[in-house]
Protein backbone atom coordinates (compact mmCIF):
# COMPACT_ATOMS: atom_id res chain seq x y z
CA UNK A 1 0.00 0.00 0.00
CA UNK A 2 1.35 3.40 -1.02
CA UNK A 3 1.70 6.29 1.45
CA UNK A 4 -0.70 8.14 -0.95
CA UNK A 5 -3.71 4.84 -0.55
CA UNK A 6 -3.06 5.02 3.01
CA UNK A 7 -4.06 8.36 3.75
CA UNK A 8 -6.93 8.02 1.48
CA UNK A 9 -7.93 4.94 3.33
CA UNK A 10 -8.05 6.89 6.94
CA UNK A 11 -9.55 10.01 5.62
CA UNK A 12 -12.06 7.58 4.18
CA UNK A 13 -13.19 5.70 7.09
CA UNK A 14 -13.41 8.78 8.96
CA UNK A 15 -15.49 10.58 6.61
CA UNK A 16 -17.67 7.38 6.75
CA UNK A 17 -17.94 7.88 10.42
CA UNK A 18 -18.60 10.57 11.10
CA UNK A 19 -21.22 10.98 8.08
CA UNK A 20 -22.98 7.93 9.54
CA UNK A 21 -22.77 9.40 13.04
CA UNK A 22 -24.14 12.97 11.79
CA UNK A 23 -26.98 11.36 9.90
CA UNK A 24 -27.80 9.13 12.73
CA UNK A 25 -27.89 12.19 15.67
CA UNK A 26 -29.39 14.67 13.01
CA UNK A 27 -32.55 11.92 12.54
CA UNK A 28 -32.84 11.34 16.33
CA UNK A 29 -32.96 15.50 16.90
CA UNK A 30 -35.53 15.52 14.00
CA UNK A 31 -37.69 12.14 15.59
CA UNK A 32 -37.48 14.32 18.96
CA UNK A 33 -39.06 17.25 17.33
CA UNK A 34 -41.98 15.30 15.67
CA UNK A 35 -41.98 12.62 19.03
CA UNK A 36 -39.77 13.58 22.32
CA UNK A 37 -37.21 11.62 22.90
CA UNK A 38 -38.90 8.97 24.21
CA UNK A 39 -41.41 8.40 21.39
CA UNK A 40 -41.52 5.89 18.53
CA UNK A 41 -41.38 6.83 15.09
CA UNK A 42 -43.07 3.60 14.46
CA UNK A 43 -45.91 4.13 16.50
CA UNK A 44 -44.23 1.62 19.37
CA UNK A 45 -45.07 2.56 22.77
CA UNK A 46 -42.66 5.26 24.19
CA UNK A 47 -39.42 4.08 25.98
CA UNK A 48 -39.43 4.27 30.17
CA UNK A 49 -35.36 4.01 30.54
CA UNK A 50 -33.30 7.42 31.38
CA UNK A 51 -31.84 8.82 28.26
CA UNK A 52 -28.59 7.87 29.33
CA UNK A 53 -28.49 4.35 29.40
CA UNK A 54 -27.01 2.99 26.31
CA UNK A 55 -28.37 -0.83 27.34
CA UNK A 56 -31.71 -0.21 26.02
CA UNK A 57 -30.24 0.94 22.51
CA UNK A 58 -30.78 -2.17 20.41
CA UNK A 59 -35.00 -2.33 21.64
CA UNK A 60 -34.97 1.28 21.10
CA UNK A 61 -33.71 0.94 17.60
CA UNK A 62 -36.04 -1.57 16.95
CA UNK A 63 -38.91 0.50 18.20
CA UNK A 64 -37.16 3.84 16.17
CA UNK A 65 -37.10 5.91 18.79
CA UNK A 66 -35.26 9.13 18.52
CA UNK A 67 -33.40 8.48 21.63
CA UNK A 68 -32.10 5.28 20.10
CA UNK A 69 -31.35 6.83 17.03
CA UNK A 70 -29.00 9.64 18.32
CA UNK A 71 -27.58 6.70 20.74
CA UNK A 72 -26.56 4.95 17.81
CA UNK A 73 -25.09 7.92 16.30
CA UNK A 74 -22.88 8.55 19.23
CA UNK A 75 -21.85 4.94 19.64
CA UNK A 76 -20.26 5.34 15.58
CA UNK A 77 -19.03 8.75 16.57
CA UNK A 78 -17.21 6.92 19.62
CA UNK A 79 -16.08 3.76 17.12
CA UNK A 80 -14.83 5.95 14.67
CA UNK A 81 -11.26 6.35 16.07
CA UNK A 82 -11.07 2.64 17.58
CA UNK A 83 -11.36 1.71 13.73
CA UNK A 84 -9.02 3.71 12.55
CA UNK A 85 -6.34 2.75 14.71
CA UNK A 86 -7.56 -0.81 13.67
CA UNK A 87 -7.08 -0.13 9.81
CA UNK A 88 -4.04 1.87 10.44
CA UNK A 89 -2.20 -1.68 11.68
CA UNK A 90 -3.49 -3.49 8.45
CA UNK A 91 -2.27 -0.47 6.36
CA UNK A 92 1.29 -0.04 7.49
CA UNK A 93 1.69 -3.81 7.20
CA UNK A 94 0.86 -3.45 4.00
CA UNK A 95 2.98 -0.52 3.46
CA UNK A 96 5.66 -3.38 4.72
CA UNK A 97 6.68 -1.08 7.84
CA UNK A 98 6.59 -3.66 10.35
CA UNK A 99 7.84 -1.30 13.17
CA UNK A 100 4.88 1.17 12.54
CA UNK A 101 2.44 -1.97 12.33
CA UNK A 102 3.54 -3.28 15.99
CA UNK A 103 3.18 0.25 17.41
CA UNK A 104 0.06 0.50 15.96
CA UNK A 105 -0.66 -2.83 17.42
CA UNK A 106 -0.24 -1.49 20.80
CA UNK A 107 -1.93 1.15 20.39
CA UNK A 108 -4.72 -0.83 19.82
CA UNK A 109 -4.28 -3.33 22.48
CA UNK A 110 -3.83 -0.48 24.86
CA UNK A 111 -6.88 1.19 23.65
CA UNK A 112 -8.87 -2.19 23.97
CA UNK A 113 -7.43 -2.94 27.33
CA UNK A 114 -8.45 0.34 28.52
CA UNK A 115 -12.56 0.15 27.43
CA UNK A 116 -12.09 -3.06 29.44
CA UNK A 117 -10.29 -1.67 32.36
CA UNK A 118 -11.87 1.09 32.78
CA UNK A 119 -15.22 1.24 33.56
CA UNK B 1 -34.46 21.21 26.55
CA UNK B 2 -36.11 23.47 24.66
CA UNK B 3 -35.72 23.86 20.50
CA UNK B 4 -34.46 27.93 21.98
CA UNK B 5 -31.57 26.09 23.95
CA UNK B 6 -30.62 23.12 20.95
CA UNK B 7 -30.44 25.77 18.60
CA UNK B 8 -27.81 27.53 21.47
CA UNK B 9 -25.87 24.55 22.53
CA UNK B 10 -25.50 23.95 18.40
CA UNK B 11 -24.44 27.38 18.32
CA UNK B 12 -21.85 27.29 20.87
CA UNK B 13 -20.77 23.65 20.03
CA UNK B 14 -19.42 24.99 16.13
CA UNK B 15 -17.39 27.66 17.64
CA UNK B 16 -15.89 25.15 20.06
CA UNK B 17 -15.67 22.94 17.34
CA UNK B 18 -13.76 25.55 14.84
CA UNK B 19 -11.51 26.79 17.92
CA UNK B 20 -10.75 23.13 18.40
CA UNK B 21 -9.81 22.30 15.50
CA UNK B 22 -7.71 25.15 14.45
CA UNK B 23 -5.69 25.03 17.77
CA UNK B 24 -5.46 21.11 18.26
CA UNK B 25 -7.67 20.79 21.48
CA UNK B 26 -10.91 19.68 22.23
CA UNK B 27 -13.72 22.04 23.06
CA UNK B 28 -14.40 21.05 26.13
CA UNK B 29 -12.83 24.53 27.25
CA UNK B 30 -15.53 25.85 25.40
CA UNK B 31 -18.11 23.37 25.83
CA UNK B 32 -18.17 22.80 29.91
CA UNK B 33 -18.23 26.24 30.68
CA UNK B 34 -21.17 27.40 28.15
CA UNK B 35 -23.20 24.59 28.98
CA UNK B 36 -23.21 24.87 32.73
CA UNK B 37 -23.25 28.53 33.19
CA UNK B 38 -25.38 29.20 30.09
CA UNK B 39 -27.85 26.36 30.04
CA UNK B 40 -27.94 25.02 33.68
CA UNK B 41 -26.85 21.79 32.46
CA UNK B 42 -25.13 19.66 35.93
CA UNK B 43 -21.57 19.30 35.48
CA UNK B 44 -21.43 15.68 34.86
CA UNK B 45 -23.68 15.57 31.60
CA UNK B 46 -21.79 18.79 30.78
CA UNK B 47 -18.15 16.52 30.85
CA UNK B 48 -19.94 13.40 29.58
CA UNK B 49 -20.64 15.92 26.60
CA UNK B 50 -17.50 17.23 25.84
CA UNK B 51 -15.90 13.84 25.68
CA UNK B 52 -18.48 13.48 23.21
CA UNK B 53 -17.38 17.10 21.85
CA UNK B 54 -13.38 15.93 21.85
CA UNK B 55 -13.92 12.63 19.83
CA UNK B 56 -16.12 15.05 17.07
CA UNK B 57 -13.48 17.49 17.33
CA UNK B 58 -10.40 15.07 16.03
CA UNK B 59 -12.58 13.40 13.86
CA UNK B 60 -14.01 16.18 11.88
CA UNK B 61 -11.46 17.62 11.54
CA UNK B 62 -8.88 14.82 11.06
CA UNK B 63 -10.70 13.24 7.63
CA UNK B 64 -9.26 16.68 6.18
CA UNK B 65 -5.87 16.96 8.03
CA UNK B 66 -4.79 13.13 6.85
CA UNK B 67 -6.00 13.60 3.41
CA UNK B 68 -4.39 17.20 2.98
CA UNK B 69 -0.99 15.51 4.58
CA UNK B 70 -1.15 18.08 7.59
CA UNK B 71 -1.32 15.39 10.07
CA UNK B 72 1.82 13.19 10.84
CA UNK B 73 -0.18 9.36 11.17
CA UNK B 74 3.77 8.42 12.56
CA UNK B 75 4.35 10.81 15.09
CA UNK B 76 0.64 11.03 16.05
CA UNK B 77 1.28 6.52 16.64
CA UNK B 78 4.29 6.45 18.05
CA UNK B 79 3.09 9.39 20.46
CA UNK B 80 0.34 7.52 21.28
CA UNK B 81 1.85 4.76 22.64
CA UNK B 82 3.07 7.07 25.39
CA UNK B 83 -0.31 8.80 26.03
CA UNK B 84 -2.79 5.72 25.84
CA UNK B 85 -0.58 3.57 28.40
CA UNK B 86 0.12 6.54 30.26
CA UNK B 87 -4.44 7.40 29.91
CA UNK B 88 -4.45 3.56 31.74
CA UNK B 89 -1.82 4.37 34.55
CA UNK B 90 -3.49 7.31 35.38
CA UNK B 91 -7.23 5.57 35.83
CA UNK B 92 -5.77 2.90 37.76
CA UNK B 93 -3.75 5.71 40.06
CA UNK B 94 -6.90 7.98 40.29
CA UNK B 95 -7.65 6.73 43.83
CA UNK B 96 -3.94 7.51 45.31
CA UNK B 97 -3.14 10.64 44.02
CA UNK B 98 -4.53 13.72 45.08
CA UNK B 99 -5.90 15.62 42.12
CA UNK B 100 -5.63 19.17 43.73
CA UNK B 101 -1.52 18.73 43.51
CA UNK B 102 -2.51 17.71 39.98
CA UNK B 103 -4.29 20.33 38.78
CA UNK B 104 -1.62 22.64 40.08
CA UNK B 105 1.17 21.13 38.81
CA UNK B 106 -0.75 21.40 34.87
CA UNK B 107 -1.82 24.88 35.73
CA UNK B 108 1.73 25.88 35.94
CA UNK B 109 3.45 23.77 33.07
CA UNK B 110 0.75 25.41 30.71
CA UNK B 111 0.83 28.71 32.01
CA UNK B 112 5.20 28.19 31.65
CA UNK B 113 4.40 27.16 27.96
CA UNK B 114 2.40 29.98 27.03
CA UNK B 115 5.12 32.59 27.93
CA UNK B 116 7.05 30.58 25.88
CA UNK B 117 4.46 30.26 22.85
CA UNK B 118 4.94 34.22 23.03
CA UNK B 119 8.46 34.01 22.50
CA UNK B 120 7.88 32.29 19.81
CA UNK B 121 5.55 34.41 18.22
CA UNK B 122 7.53 35.88 16.07
CA UNK B 123 9.11 32.23 14.52
CA UNK B 124 6.98 31.04 11.70
CA UNK B 125 9.38 27.56 10.88
CA UNK B 126 11.46 25.98 13.38
CA UNK B 127 15.29 26.58 12.77
CA UNK B 128 16.12 22.70 12.90
CA UNK B 129 15.21 20.11 10.11
CA UNK B 130 18.00 17.71 10.76
CA UNK B 131 16.75 13.97 12.57
CA UNK B 132 18.33 13.24 15.89
CA UNK B 133 19.52 9.50 15.53
CA UNK B 134 16.51 8.16 17.86
CA UNK B 135 14.36 10.27 15.24
CA UNK B 136 15.43 8.79 12.27
CA UNK B 137 15.36 5.29 14.14
CA UNK B 138 11.45 5.96 14.77
CA UNK B 139 10.97 7.56 11.29
CA UNK B 140 9.76 10.91 12.65
CA UNK B 141 10.62 13.07 9.64
CA UNK B 142 8.53 14.25 7.19
CA UNK B 143 6.97 17.37 5.25
CA UNK B 144 3.93 19.09 4.98
CA UNK B 145 2.56 21.25 2.27
CA UNK B 146 2.26 24.35 3.37
CA UNK B 147 -0.61 26.41 1.89
CA UNK B 148 0.71 30.00 2.80
CA UNK B 149 3.95 29.65 1.94
CA UNK B 150 2.96 27.57 -1.66
CA UNK B 151 5.85 25.36 -0.58
CA UNK B 152 6.53 22.03 1.03
CA UNK B 153 8.11 22.80 4.33
CA UNK B 154 10.41 19.76 5.88
CA UNK B 155 10.55 18.65 9.47
CA UNK B 156 12.55 16.33 11.53
CA UNK B 157 11.53 15.96 15.20
CA UNK B 158 13.62 17.12 18.31
CA UNK B 159 13.78 16.31 22.06
CA UNK B 160 12.36 12.93 21.51
CA UNK B 161 12.72 11.17 24.87
CA UNK B 162 11.12 14.76 25.96
CA UNK B 163 8.46 14.66 23.56
CA UNK B 164 7.77 11.33 24.65
CA UNK B 165 7.74 11.98 28.72
CA UNK B 166 5.87 14.78 28.11
CA UNK B 167 2.81 13.04 25.97
CA UNK B 168 2.95 10.23 28.76
CA UNK B 169 2.72 12.68 31.17
CA UNK B 170 -0.10 14.00 29.06
CA UNK B 171 -2.10 10.65 29.43
CA UNK B 172 -1.76 9.97 33.01
CA UNK B 173 -3.19 13.42 33.61
CA UNK B 174 -5.79 12.61 30.97
CA UNK B 175 -6.53 9.20 32.43
CA UNK B 176 -6.50 10.98 36.28
CA UNK B 177 -8.51 14.22 36.08
CA UNK B 178 -10.53 12.86 33.14
CA UNK B 179 -9.56 15.79 30.65
CA UNK B 180 -8.55 15.70 27.19
CA UNK B 181 -5.03 17.47 28.18
CA UNK B 182 -5.24 18.71 23.97
CA UNK B 183 -3.11 21.51 24.81
CA UNK B 184 -0.18 19.82 26.51
CA UNK B 185 0.16 17.46 23.31
CA UNK B 186 0.12 20.98 21.16
CA UNK B 187 2.66 22.03 23.76
CA UNK B 188 4.76 18.79 23.45
CA UNK B 189 5.03 18.71 19.90
CA UNK B 190 5.34 22.51 19.51
CA UNK B 191 7.61 23.21 22.20
CA UNK B 192 9.61 19.98 22.92
CA UNK B 193 9.53 18.41 19.79
CA UNK B 194 9.84 21.62 17.55
CA UNK B 195 7.93 20.26 14.77
CA UNK B 196 5.72 23.15 12.76
CA UNK B 197 3.04 24.83 14.31
CA UNK B 198 0.61 23.13 11.69
CA UNK B 199 1.42 20.25 11.92
CA UNK B 200 1.61 19.89 15.80
CA UNK B 201 -2.11 21.31 15.98
CA UNK B 202 -3.41 18.88 13.33
CA UNK B 203 -1.23 15.52 14.47
CA UNK B 204 -2.73 16.48 18.50
CA UNK B 205 -6.16 16.23 16.70
CA UNK B 206 -5.66 13.31 15.44
CA UNK B 207 -4.56 11.82 18.70
CA UNK B 208 -7.08 13.27 21.29
CA UNK B 209 -9.59 11.17 19.67
CA UNK B 210 -8.17 8.16 20.57
CA UNK B 211 -6.97 9.32 23.28
CA UNK B 212 -10.51 10.66 24.45
CA UNK B 213 -11.94 7.22 23.01
CA UNK B 214 -9.82 5.10 25.56
CA UNK B 215 -11.51 6.68 28.69
CA UNK B 216 -15.54 7.36 27.28
CA UNK B 217 -16.35 3.69 28.38
CA UNK B 218 -16.21 5.36 31.90
CA UNK B 219 -18.74 7.97 31.38
CA UNK B 220 -21.08 6.11 29.00
CA UNK B 221 -20.89 3.15 31.83
CA UNK B 222 -22.07 5.98 34.87
CA UNK B 223 -24.66 7.48 32.92
CA UNK B 224 -22.47 10.66 32.01
CA UNK B 225 -23.28 10.65 28.38
CA UNK B 226 -26.49 12.15 27.62
CA UNK B 227 -27.84 12.42 23.93
CA UNK B 228 -29.79 14.94 24.57
CA UNK B 229 -27.48 17.49 25.43
CA UNK B 230 -24.45 15.38 23.23
CA UNK B 231 -26.84 15.22 20.07
CA UNK B 232 -26.95 18.83 19.55
CA UNK B 233 -23.02 19.23 20.61
CA UNK B 234 -21.60 17.10 18.48
CA UNK B 235 -23.50 18.01 15.64
CA UNK B 236 -22.36 22.05 16.34
CA UNK B 237 -18.80 20.61 16.95
CA UNK B 238 -18.75 18.27 13.88
CA UNK B 239 -20.23 21.38 11.87
CA UNK B 240 -17.29 23.98 13.37
CA UNK B 241 -14.64 21.29 12.72
CA UNK B 242 -15.18 20.75 9.29
CA UNK B 243 -15.09 24.78 8.42
CA UNK B 244 -11.71 24.53 10.94
CA UNK B 245 -10.02 22.23 9.00
CA UNK B 246 -10.46 24.12 5.67
CA UNK B 247 -8.83 27.17 7.12
CA UNK B 248 -6.05 25.81 9.02
CA UNK B 249 -3.84 25.02 5.46
CA UNK B 250 -4.06 28.69 4.34
CA UNK B 251 -3.35 30.12 7.74
CA UNK B 252 0.30 30.98 8.92
CA UNK B 253 1.89 28.95 11.55
CA UNK B 254 1.87 32.23 13.51
CA UNK B 255 -1.51 32.67 13.02
CA UNK B 256 -2.57 29.23 14.49
CA UNK B 257 -0.20 29.81 17.08
CA UNK B 258 -1.87 33.16 18.11
CA UNK B 259 -5.68 31.53 18.42
CA UNK B 260 -3.79 28.98 20.44
CA UNK B 261 -1.81 30.86 22.61
CA UNK B 262 -5.37 32.45 24.30
CA UNK B 263 -6.67 29.05 24.67
CA UNK B 264 -3.51 27.95 26.56
CA UNK B 265 -3.94 30.69 28.87
CA UNK B 266 -7.59 30.08 29.66
CA UNK B 267 -6.98 25.96 30.04
CA UNK B 268 -4.07 27.07 32.22
CA UNK B 269 -6.07 29.52 34.55
CA UNK B 270 -8.87 27.27 34.49
CA UNK B 271 -6.64 23.97 35.67
CA UNK B 272 -4.63 26.32 38.23
CA UNK B 273 -7.82 27.63 39.93
CA UNK B 274 -9.46 24.17 40.46
CA UNK B 275 -5.94 23.06 41.65
CA UNK B 276 -5.97 25.78 44.18
CA UNK B 277 -9.85 25.14 44.53
CA UNK B 278 -11.16 29.06 43.43
CA UNK B 279 -14.19 29.08 41.37
CA UNK B 280 -13.63 29.79 37.98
Amino acid sequence: MTPDRFRILVSGILIVGVTTSAVLIAAGFVGSLLVGWEGSLSGAAAGTGATTDFGALITDLLAIRPIGLAQAGLVVLIATPVVRVAASVVAFALEGDRLYAAITLAVLAILLTSLVVLR
Amino acid sequence: MTVGSDVGIFAISLVAGLIGSLAGVGGGIVVIPALTLLFGVDIRLAIGASIVSVIATSSGAAAAYVRDRMTDMRIGMFLELATTSGAVMGALLAAAVAPSFLYVLLGIVLLFSAVQQVLRLGEELPPKTEASPLAARFRLVGSYPDGRLGREVPYAAQRVPLGFALMAGAGVVSGLLGIGSGALKVVAMDGAMRLPMKVSSATSNFMIGVTAAASVGIYLGRGDVDPTIAAPVALGVLAGATVGARILPRLSNRNVRLVFLPVLVVIGLQTLARGLGVGL
